[in-house]
Order: C-alpha cells, then sequence, then structure tokens
C-alpha cells in the first residue's frame, strides 16, 4: 500500500523540490521494546518504518537513505535520523512514522534542506547564547 | 526540531508513545504532545516558537 494518496504525494513533491541541499535519512534498526496491546505484534515496525523512509526519498532527488543495524547514538529502534549532507545534528525520530509523525518527518526533511534556518532572528540569537545542551523530546501518538 | 537543526547544543526527538509504552509511562504522557526537556516532563500541546523557546530555555531548567 503507497503512503501517499496521490494528491498528497505531488504536493511532497513539490515541497521537495524546493530543497538547497541534499538530506539523507538514517534509518537504525534494532531490538525493539514489548508492546503490550493486541495486535501490534502484527506489525513490523522496523520493516514499515524503512517502506516509510524509502518511499519517502523516491520523491526527491536531493533525499537519499542509508539503514544500518545499532548505530552509535540511539536509544531506541527502529529510529530516523534527519541528516542535512548527511550530517548527524542530533534530529531523530522513534517509532514507525505514520499519521501525524509522517508530517512531522516530512517538516523535518524540509528544514535540514534549508540553507537558512526557518527559526526567527531572534530564536537564532537566543540559541547562539545558549552555554548548555538541551535535550528536547516531543512525545506524539500517530492520529 | 528546527532548533536542534540550527544550534549543535540542542538534540531533538519526536517518540511514537503506543511503540515505546514504558518510556512513556515514565514520562507520564497521558495527552499529546507532550513536550519533555533533558529527560523532565514539562507540559502538553503545541505552542508559538517565542513561548516554546522561553520554556525550554528557561532558568528553571538550569
Amino acid at each position: 500500500m503507497a503512503i501517499f494518496r496521490p494528491e498528497d504525494e505531488a504536493r511532497v513533491r513539490e515541497l521537495f523540490a524546493k530543497l538547497e541541499r541534499p538530506v539523507e535519512l538514517l534509518v537504525a534498526h534494532g531490538p525493539e521494546e514489548e508492546m503490550a496491546h493486541v495486535g501490534a505484534r502484527d506489525i513490523d515496525f522496523a520493516a514499515e518504518t524503512e517502506r516509510v523512509v524509502r518511499e519517502l526519498a523516491e520523491l526527491s532527488p536531493s533525499v537519499s537513505v542509508r539503514v544500518e543495524e545499532q548505530p552509535d547514538g540511539f536509544d531506541r529502534y527502529p529510529a530516523v535520523s534527519v541528516q542535512p549532507e548527511g550530517r548527524d545534528v542530533g534530529v531523530r525520530y522513534y517509532g514507525l512514522p505514520w499519521g501525524y509523525e509522517l508530517g512531522s518527518l516530512i517538516g523535518a526533511v524540509l528544514e535540514a534542506g534549508r540553507a537558512e534556518s526557518s527559526l526567527s532572528a531572534e530564536t537564532l540569537e537566543r540559541l547562539a547564547s545558549l552555554d548548555r545542551d538541551l535535550a528536547i523530546d516531543v512525545f506524539v501518538t500517530p492520529t | 526540531m528546527k532548533m536542534a537543526f540550527a544550534s549543535p547544543r540542542v538534540r531533538a526527538s519526536g517518540i511514537e508513545s503506543s511503540e515505546f509504552p514504558a518510556l512513556a509511562d515514565r514520562m507520564e504522557v497521558y495527552s499529546v504532545p507532550r513536550i519533555v526537556v533533558d529527560g523532565v516532563p514539562q507540559w502538553d500541546g503545541s505552542v508559538p516558537e517565542r513561548v516554546f523557546v522561553d520554556r525550554v530555555l528557561a532558568p528553571s531548567f538550569d
């Protein structure tokens, strides 16, 4: 099953056509957490994640995919790291990117593909004066 | 996410709660999006960029 409806696919292609630099999506496979709810085991989350990411990458010559088994710097699996020009800048998606997370992953590819950040000048100034490391986790659900 | 692209000091993760129930339980995720900074749950819900930055950079996180 395709991940996009034809009209959505066309829209994503259009957005990806504006990428100003290449973006690599690193898919990290490894041991997954046990899920308790019924039906969860029927889904191969790792395979589905890789399939979604490969389909995304097919929409633009600027987006590429790399798949690795338990690479350094990942807490859990499956995961996708969004890398501007193949550089790991600390952006991760943990879990199968569908529904809400798919939109968010596309947003991350667009941001990674920008030569300049889309954040406001004020935010960039505040980030530049940040004198400690910051880890931000956003918990979501598919719907 | 945009902050992580813009600063080498910032890491950002999107986490699918239903696939990582043990972690989501520890972070007491009952409503999404739930924002966690340096492993400490902070707030739920989307906020404008300026508010987001104010909150994650707040002195209380020092």
